[in-house]
C-alpha cells in the first residue's frame, strides 16, 4: 500500500514521477539525485551535453539497471526492482540510440515481437497451433500493418530490418515500439542520423503518437526539434538537473546557455 | 496482457467472417502452408519400397541408417531451437540423449516395464534435468559454451562411474524392441516408420513453434536481448524453456537410440556425440527445421558411405579404411569450413540461393567496410 499512498500526493495527471534517482559506476555518479514528472499527455525533451546522463537515465526508468537510491513511480506504482520486460508490459516502451533492431527478421516481424506481451499462446499452443494461437497470429499480422501504418512503413513489411535504410530503421523501431502499446514512449535520439526532411516527418510523427494518447519525452541533440516538439524541457549536466521548464524558459536560462546552449543560441 | 485480449475481443467481433475463416479448415491453404512437410512424409513413407532393394548393390543399409536418422533429426531438430532460434550454445546435448537413452533402457531392461511406458519416462527424466541445469543459461556466450561442455563431460562420467545404477563400460544390454502396447516392432522397417512417425510429429510441432510467436521471441533474443527484453519478451524464462524443451527433445530420441541398438554403454554418449549433433545443426543450418534433417541425415550417413567404398573401389588407401578413428576430426573440419565459407549452413543456403538469388557463399578474407 506504500506505492498507493505515495500516489495520492502526485499532482493530478502525473504518469511517472521519479524522486532523487542515482546511478553510480564506480566512482562515476552518471545521475545524481534526479527528480522530474511527466504528465499524461506531455512531450517533454531532455537535453543535455554528450556524458549527460541521458541514457542511463533511460536505463534506470526501463529497469535495465536498478538505481542506487531513489524512487521511481509509474501510473502510481513504484517500479524500481521490476525486470524491463514487466515495465514494458506495465506501459513504458523505448527506442535506443543506437538503432536495436531485430536484424535478420523482417520489419512486420520486429513489430510483433512488440506485441509479445499483448498476446499469450504458449509453447504448447504454438507447437499445436491451437485456434487461440492462430486467432492471435492473425490479429497481430493486421495490428503490426496498422503500427507500421503510423509511421509509414506498411509497405515494406516483408523486407528484412536489417536491409533497411538508417532513417526506415529509426522508424521502425519507433513502430516497434508502438507496438507495445505504451502509455510512455522514451525516445532516445530519434533524429540522429536522419536528414532534415525525416527529421521534420519524425516531428509529425511525434505529434500523430502524442494525439494517441501516448506521452512522449525524448532524449534530443537536434535543438530544432526539440523547440519545435516539446511543450515541457528537463537540461541535465554531469547528471544533475540544472534546469526545467518550457522551451523558451530554457532558451534564456543562463546556467543552460552557459553548459549547453551557448555556441548554439547567440 | 489484459489488453491484448480485450483489443482481440474487439477485433474478432469487428471483423466477425473474417475471423471465423481463418478457424474455418481449408484444404487447400493447409496443403499450401505445410507443402513441404507433406512431401516429406510421403517420402519417407514411401522409402523402404525403393531403398530397400537398392541398399544391397550400394552396400549401405539405407533403411537401417535412416531409422538412425530420424532418431538424430529429433534431438538435432531440439538443439536447433536452442542454438539456432535462440542463439544459446549446448556443446553438452549429448548428455540428454544419454540420459534419455539410460533412463528407458533401464526401466525396461531392468525394472521390466513396458517400452512405451519407458520412452515417456525418458522424456520426463530428461526434461527435469533440463530443468535442473537450465541455470547455466545465466551465462553467455564462451562461458555458456565452456558450462554446456562441463555438463556434458560431468554427466558422461556418472554413467561411467555410477556402475550400481548404469553397469559403467559393461553397459546396458538386451534392451527390448520398440514396441506399441500391443504391438512388438521387429523388423527393420517397422522400426523405422516407428522412429520417423514420432520424428515427423516432432519436427511439425516444432516448426509451427518457430513460426510463431514464441519462435520470434527466440529469434528476437537471438538478435539483441537488450531489445527483446525492453520489447517485452522475458528473455530469461524464454531461454530456460527452450533449453528444457530442446531437453526433452534430447531424451526422446536417446530412449529410441536405446531400443533401436539394443545394447548401450557410456562412450556412446561422449563428448563426440555433443560434437556431433552440433554439426548437424550447423552444417543443416540454424535456424532451419528442416535443415537439422539434413545435417542429421549427412553426418549419419557420411561413415555408412566411407565404410561402402571398398565395394564400389575395390581397394581403398588404408587411411580410408580407418575413418572411424578419426570421425571427430573430419566432424571438426567441416564445422570449420561450414562456419567460414557457408555460416548459414546447407538448407539456408540453398534457400538463399533459390528465393533470394543470393550466394550462400561467404568470402572470409573479403576486406568489410566498417562492421
Amino acid at each position: 500500500m506504500a506505492a498507493g499512498a505515495t500516489a495520492t500526493s502526485f499532482s493530478e495527471g502525473t504518469l511517472l514521477c521519479a524522486r532523487e534517482i542515482t546511478k553510480s559506476f564506480g566512482g562515476l555518479t552518471a545521475v545524481k539525485a534526479v527528480s522530474f514528472e511527466v504528465h499524461e499527455g506531455d512531450i517533454k525533451a531532455i537535453i543535455g551535453p554528450n556524458g549527460a546522463g541521458k541514457t542511463t537515465l533511460y536505463d534506470l526508468l526501463t529497469g535495465i539497471y536498478r538505481p542506487d537510491s531513489g524512487a521511481i513511480y509509474f501510473g502510481g506504482k513504484d517500479i524500481v526492482g521490476l525486470p524491463p520486460h514487466r515495465i514494458t508490459a506495465m506501459g513504458i516502451a523505448r527506442t535506443f540510440q543506437t538503432v536495436r533492431l531485430f536484424p535478420e527478421m523482417t520489419v512486420a516481424e520486429n513489430v510483433m515481437v512488440g506485441m509479445h506481451h499483448r498476446t499469450r499462446a504458449g509453447f504448447t499452443t504454438c507447437a499445436l497451433k491451437l485456434p487461440l494461437s492462430r486467432r492471435e497470429e492473425a490479429w497481430m499480422k493486421e495490428e503490426a500493418l496498422a503500427t507500421l501504418d503510423i509511421v509509414g512503413l506498411e509497405m515494406q513489411g516483408d523486407s528484412l530490418a536489417g536491409s533497411l535504410p538508417f532513417g526506415q530503421q529509426r522508424l521502425l523501431e519507433l513502430a516497434r515500439a508502438l507496438a507495445t502499446k505504451p502509455r510512455l514512449l522514451l525516445l532516445d535520439e530519434p533524429a540522429s542520423g536522419l536528414n532534415a526532411y525525416e527529421t521534420r516527418e519524425l516531428g509529425d510523427i511525434i505529434y500523430r503518437v502524442r494525439d494517441m494518447g501516448i506521452t512522449v519525452v525524448l532524449v534530443e541533440h537536434d535543438m530544432g526539434l526539440v523547440m519545435r516538439v516539446s511543450e515541457k524541457v528537463l537540461v541535465l549536466d554531469y547528471g544533475e538537473t540544472i534546469a526545467e521548464g518550457t522551451p523558451e524558459e530554457i532558451r534564456s536560462d543562463p546556467r543552460v546557455i552557459e553548459a549547453y546552449l551557448g555556441s548554439e543560441v547567440d | 496482457m489484459r489488453h491484448g485480449r480485450r483489443e482481440m475481443g474487439e477485433d474478432a467481433a469487428a471483423k466477425g467472417p473474417r475471423a471465423r475463416a481463418i478457424e474455418a479448415f481449408n484444404l487447400p491453404l493447409f496443403l499450401k502452408r505445410n507443402a513441404l512437410l507433406i512431401a516429406f512424409s510421403a517420402f519417407i513413407m514411401v522409402m523402404p519400397a525403393w531403398a530397400s532393394p537398392l541398399s544391397k548393390p550400394l552396400g549401405i543399409p539405407i533403411i537401417l541408417t535412416m531409422r538412425l536418422v530420424g532418431v538424430y533429426a529429433i534431438v538435432a531438430v531440439g538443439l536447433n531451437l536452442l542454438m539456432g532460434y535462440a542463439g544459446q550454445v549446448s556443446l553438452g546435448h549429448g548428455a540428454f540423449f544419454g540420459i534419455g537413452a539410460y533412463t528407458s533402457a533401464l526401466l525396461t531392461a531392468r525394472a521390466g516395464l513396458p517400452v512405451w511406458v519407458g520412452i515417456p519416462c525418458a522424456v520426463l527424466v530428461a526434461l527435469i534435468f533440463g530443468v535442473l541445469l537450465a541455470p547455466v543459461l545465466r551465462l553467455k556466450g564462451h562461458y555458456l559454451a565452456m558450462a554446456t561442455l562441463a555438463m556434458g563431460i560431468v554427466i558422461f562420467v556418472f554413467m561411467r562411474e555410477m556402475t550400481w545404477l548404469t553397469g559403467g563400460n559393461d553397459g546396458v544390454r538386451n534392451i527390448p524392441d520398440l514396441a506399441l502396447p500391443f504391438l512388438k516392432v521387429t523388423t527393420t522397417q517397422g522400426e523405422f516408420y516407428y522412429v520417423w512417425v514420432i520424428a515427423i510429429v516432432a519436427l511439425a510441432l516444432c516448426s509451427n513453434l518457430v513460426n510463431s510467436r514464441v519462435g520470434r521471441a527466440m529469434r528476437a533474443l537471438h538478435q539483441s536481448e537488450v531489445a527483446a527484453e525492453a520489447m517485452g519478451v522475458p528473455v530469461s524464462s524464454m531461454k530456460k524453456r527452450t533449453f528444457v524443451l530442446s531437453a526433452a527433445l534430447g531424451g526422446l530420441a536417446g530412449a529410441l537410440f536405446a531400443h533401436l541398438q539394443g545394447f548401450i554403454d557410456p562412450n556412446q554418449f561422449s563428448i563426440l556425440l555433443s560434437i556431433s549433433l552440433v554439426t548437424m545443426v550447423v552444417i543443416g543450418g540454424m535456424e532451419s527445421v528442416w535443415g537439422s534433417v539434413f545435417g542429421a541425415g549427412l553426418i549419419t550417413f557420411l561413415p555408412k558411405l566411407v565404410e561402402a567404398l571398398p565395394r564400389w573401389l575395390g581397394d581403398v588407401p588404408d587411411w580410408l579404411e580407418k575413418y572411424s578413428n578419426y570421425e571427430g576430426m573430419v566432424l571438426g573440419v567441416i564445422i570449420m569450413l561450414t562456419m567460414v565459407f557457408m555460416p548459414s549452413g546447407i538448407t539456408k543456403g540453398l534457400v538463399d540461393l533459390v528465393r533470394n538469388r543470393r550466394s550462400p557463399f561467404v568470402n572470409p578474407f573479403r576486406r568489410k567496410a566498417v562492421d
